[in-house]
């Protein structure tokens, strides 16, 4: 079992002076009673930290580490403590009743054959076996659970194969393909994450891939930071926007240009747990010739306000709606974003208030497929 | 100059009492100096910690003494670019840029300065000010030399006709010369961090968040704005707060240092704002306040009691600029919550880093650097002497220190340079 004492030292929190950075900047804290050091601080007096609720209010978003001058490794310390706490069969609470239970299933794979691939329409062109993989991750299974918010998360799946499609690629798409585990991992549950993430990597390997794409951040953190801490593996591993960023540096793909201001949201996984910010951005200011920035953006962006499908509350409604204030306040008629989380959750606030706000938000990958002409 | 010289490379406070030491010993001194006049940082400041001293005014008879003392030749504009020899008899070759004026025959009377119709930033008033495009960096600027900066110079000819020392030199072409010496001393100094890249304090984005070297110039009554602590847009600052460690004491990039002065400057200045406007309100958000030096603690007493300096333990984690222009810091200084307060100007206590081209220079003179850039010490029981023989150290280049103890530093090198130049017993040190 591992201790609170091997967490702290994991993740560097001896190093917390206590000044409170951490906390002025968090997006719960702006909003709620919490405080990153105020919890590392009773961790380190030795006061047990686990049976308090909060640690499973954190978005390990980042923006605390971001901040961070001494290093502390906040978000891997949540995530220690919460494996902590989940041997001791405290839990968080899942905003979507079954979820979690769901993604455990997935690792009984001999028993259960998915039917994954029933948004693969006609007019894709998809293979078996190849060099290139595209990991589509939850996107049909949110589509199951989210379709009544009006979020059609398979479009983001049809438009990253059809844009794939028009750069000559028909990527391998796996029915085997199970969760990436990562919420799982972020709540504490690691002996399930190392057994989906040991399936997946076999099944790719399994198709002789030397590349994968993703759409979803989550997946794509998860496989790069992740997994090489417990698997080997030498597929490459690349997202949509990096790819397509790419091309148009090398001139290779041609959009349609719009005249409505856009902004673009960052994912914490894609941005602050990643760094990539520019590669979306180049590609969306390749189509929007009024390409805008909220208030807080790149490396300070606020989030969406959930992680992990946990503790969905009062809280992350409020970080919702400072997010979209500052997309109305930029102006911007359209919000790309990268992560269908981001969109199911911020549609979520938006459908709760009906006519509030004017701002479409948009799938990256489906607001390329339209400057392509593909949707 | 013969081999019984020294050469002292950088100009600041810590080189100045080094080469000044030396000379007043009966050595001889080369002193090289990147920019146009000696004096360094401190010469930026308005006053020094904790005694309030005007900064200037302790500094500039130090500065003539030691350009006008005869065993000292002071090369300013001059970057030293090669060395050969060893311990005892160094070959020096030191690139002297050009001035575009001619050094002996220009009087200071400044009449190509006010004919000049060129307006540049100046970079000793940390860009707040336009100079001319014929300029010295500052008024007590030594020597009081012009120099033309011909980068932007459009060679419009009227600094020639107003000359009437005829010392415009548009063509002049920068020279080399050589210095034999027996030992060297390295006193560089520093350069504040630009902050722009800690992204959560929006210097760079919102126009009255500024460094405490900006806030030093403007404090300063020879300063852009004659004393007067304006924002950008003109008006009177009401609220003002100071923020430690910005980049300082900060693994992000590796530069987990204390920076030994930004507690006692932001005090300073938080005391000279309260002399200047007693109604304004002034806040330090720090870390953990070190006032470890002498007078300090009473210092950040006297800062809190007399002149109502408040003091809140918390670093602020973001600053968001509001509609009013005001600035609107988020800190939590109880570690539980978060607290807001809105200020008009910010002032950034920007990490001190070794100074631009210190990789080069170590290069150049083989030395080594530590991981963060500061010059290595041979051994902790030595503490001016570098990894090569006959090469000290002196001042913030070798560490982070205040100008008392740079001063120190300068006279520690110098008695150490000496032993060579006299022969001394040197190597049974080592």
């Amino acid at each position: 079992m591992k201790k609170v004492s091997d967490i702290i030292k994991g993740t560097k929190a001896y190093y917390c002076v206590d000044c409170g950075k951490c906390t002025s900047a968090c997006p719960l804290s702006r909003f709620g009673d919490y405080s990153p050091d105020g919890l590392v601080e009773r961790a380190l007096l030795g006061l047990p930290v686990q049976p308090d609720l909060r640690i499973w209010s954190c978005l390990t978003c980042n923006r605390c580490k971001e901040v961070c001058t001494y290093g502390v490794e906040y978000p891997e310390f949540i995530r220690g403590i919460r494996s902590v706490a989940l041997e001791e069969k405290e839990s968080g609470v899942c905003a979507h009743g079954e979820l979690f239970s769901l993604m455990k299933l997935f690792t009984f794979t001999h028993e259960r054959e998915q039917k994954r691939l029933n948004w693969v329409s006609e007019d894709l062109k998809v293979s078996e076996k190849g060099d290139i993989l595209y990991f589509t991750g939850c996107l049909p299974y949110f589509d199951l659970v989210f379709r009544d918010l009006g979020v059609n998360t398979v479009e983001i799946a049809r438009s990253t194969v059809k844009i794939l499609n028009k750069l000559g690629i028909a990527p391998v798409v796996m029915n085997n393909e199970v969760c990436c585990g990562h919420d799982l991992f972020w709540n504490g549950d690691i002996e399930t994450f190392k057994k989906l993430a040991s399936i997946n990597i076999q099944n790719i390997k399994d198709t002789g891939a030397k590349k994968v794409i993703f759409s979803c951040p989550e997946g794509y953190r998860t496989f790069k930071l992740d997994y090489p801490d417990f698997f080997d593996f030498d597929f490459e591993l690349v997202h949509i926007s990096e790819l397509l960023s790419e091309k148009i540096e090398e001139g290779k793909i041609e959009l349609h240009q719009i005249d409505d201001k856009v902004t673009y949201h960052d994912s914490c996984r894609l941005g602050r747990h990643l760094g990539v910010y520019d590669a979306p951005r180049r590609v969306i200011s390749e189509v929007a010739t009024d390409f805008v920035e909220m208030e807080s953006n790149r490396e300070n962006s606020l989030c969406c306000g959930t992680s992990g499908w946990t503790n969905c509350d009062g809280i992350s409604e409020e970080i919702r709606k400072e997010r979209l204030k500052e997309c109305t306040d930029a102006g911007a008629k359209i919000m790309v974003t990268s992560c269908p989380k981001c969109l199911i959750h911020f549609k979520c606030h938006m459908n709760n208030r009906k006519g509030e706000y004017g701002t479409e938000i948009v799938p990256f990958e489906v607001f390329v497929a339209r400057a392509m002409g593909l949707v | 100059m013969n081999d019984k010289a020294v050469l002292v490379i950088g100009g600041g406070v810590a080189g100045m009492q080094a080469a000044f030491d030396l000379a007043e010993a009966g050595i001889k001194v080369c002193l090289v100096e990147r920019t146009l006049s000696v004096g360094g940082r401190m010469a930026q400041l308005d006053k020094t910690f904790p005694t309030n001293d005007c900064a200037i005014c302790i500094l500039a008879p130090k500065m003539m003494d030691c350009y006008r003392h005869e065993n000292i030749e002071v090369l300013t504009l001059s970057e030293v670019i090669a060395i050969e020899g060893e311990i005892g008899s160094f070959k020096v070759k030191i690139l002297r840029k050009s001035r575009f004026i001619d050094e002996d025959k220009c009087n200071g009377c400044g009449d190509c300065a006010r004919v000049c119709p060129m307006g540049i930033l100046n970079k000793f008033d940390m860009d707040l000010r336009v100079r001319s495009g014929a300029y010295i960096p500052f008024m007590q600027a030594v020597p009081l030399i012009y120099a033309l900066d011909r980068d932007k110079c459009m060679r419009c000819g009227l600094c020639e006709v107003i000359c009437g020392k005829d010392a415009i030199r548009y063509d002049q072409k920068p020279e080399i010369v050589e210095r034999n010496v027996s030992a060297i001393i390295v006193a560089i100094g520093f350069d504040p961090l630009d902050p722009s890249g800690l992204t959560e304090y929006g210097y760079g984005k919102y126009d009255d968040v500024i460094t405490a070297l900006e806030f030093e110039r403007l404090i300063c009554a020879a300063g852009p704005t004659g004393g007067h602590v304006i924002r950008r847009d003109g008006k009177e600052v009401k609220r003002i707060a100071w923020i430690q460690c910005v980049g300082a004491r900060d693994t992000r990039e590796n530069r987990p240092y204390c920076c030994s002065v930004c507690c006692m400057h932001a005090t300073k200045e938080a005391i000279l704002t309260k002399e200047h406007y007693p109604e304004v309100e002034t806040f330090i958000l720090y870390t953990d306040l070190r006032c470890f030096g002498k007078g300090f603690q009473e210092y950040v007493n006297r800062a809190e009691d007399d002149y109502g300096v408040k003091y809140i333990r918390g670093k602020p984690g973001e600053i968001r600029e509001k509609e009013n222009k005001d600035l609107e810091i988020f800190y939590s200084p109880s570690s539980d919550k978060v607290e807001k307060m809105a200020v008009d100007m910010v002032v950034l206590s920007t990490a001190l880093i070794p100074s631009e081209g210190v990789e080069a220079l170590a290069e150049i003179l083989g030395t080594e650097l530590d991981e963060y850039k500061f010059f290595k010490l041979k051994d902790p029981y030595n503490p001016t002497e570098t990894t090569r023989a006959g090469i000290f150290v002196a001042g913030y280049c070798q560490a982070p220190r205040d100008i008392p103890e740079c001063i120190a530093h300068g006279s520690a090198a110098a008695s150490r340079a000496m032993e060579i130049v006299l022969g001394g017993s040197y190597d049974r040190r080592a």
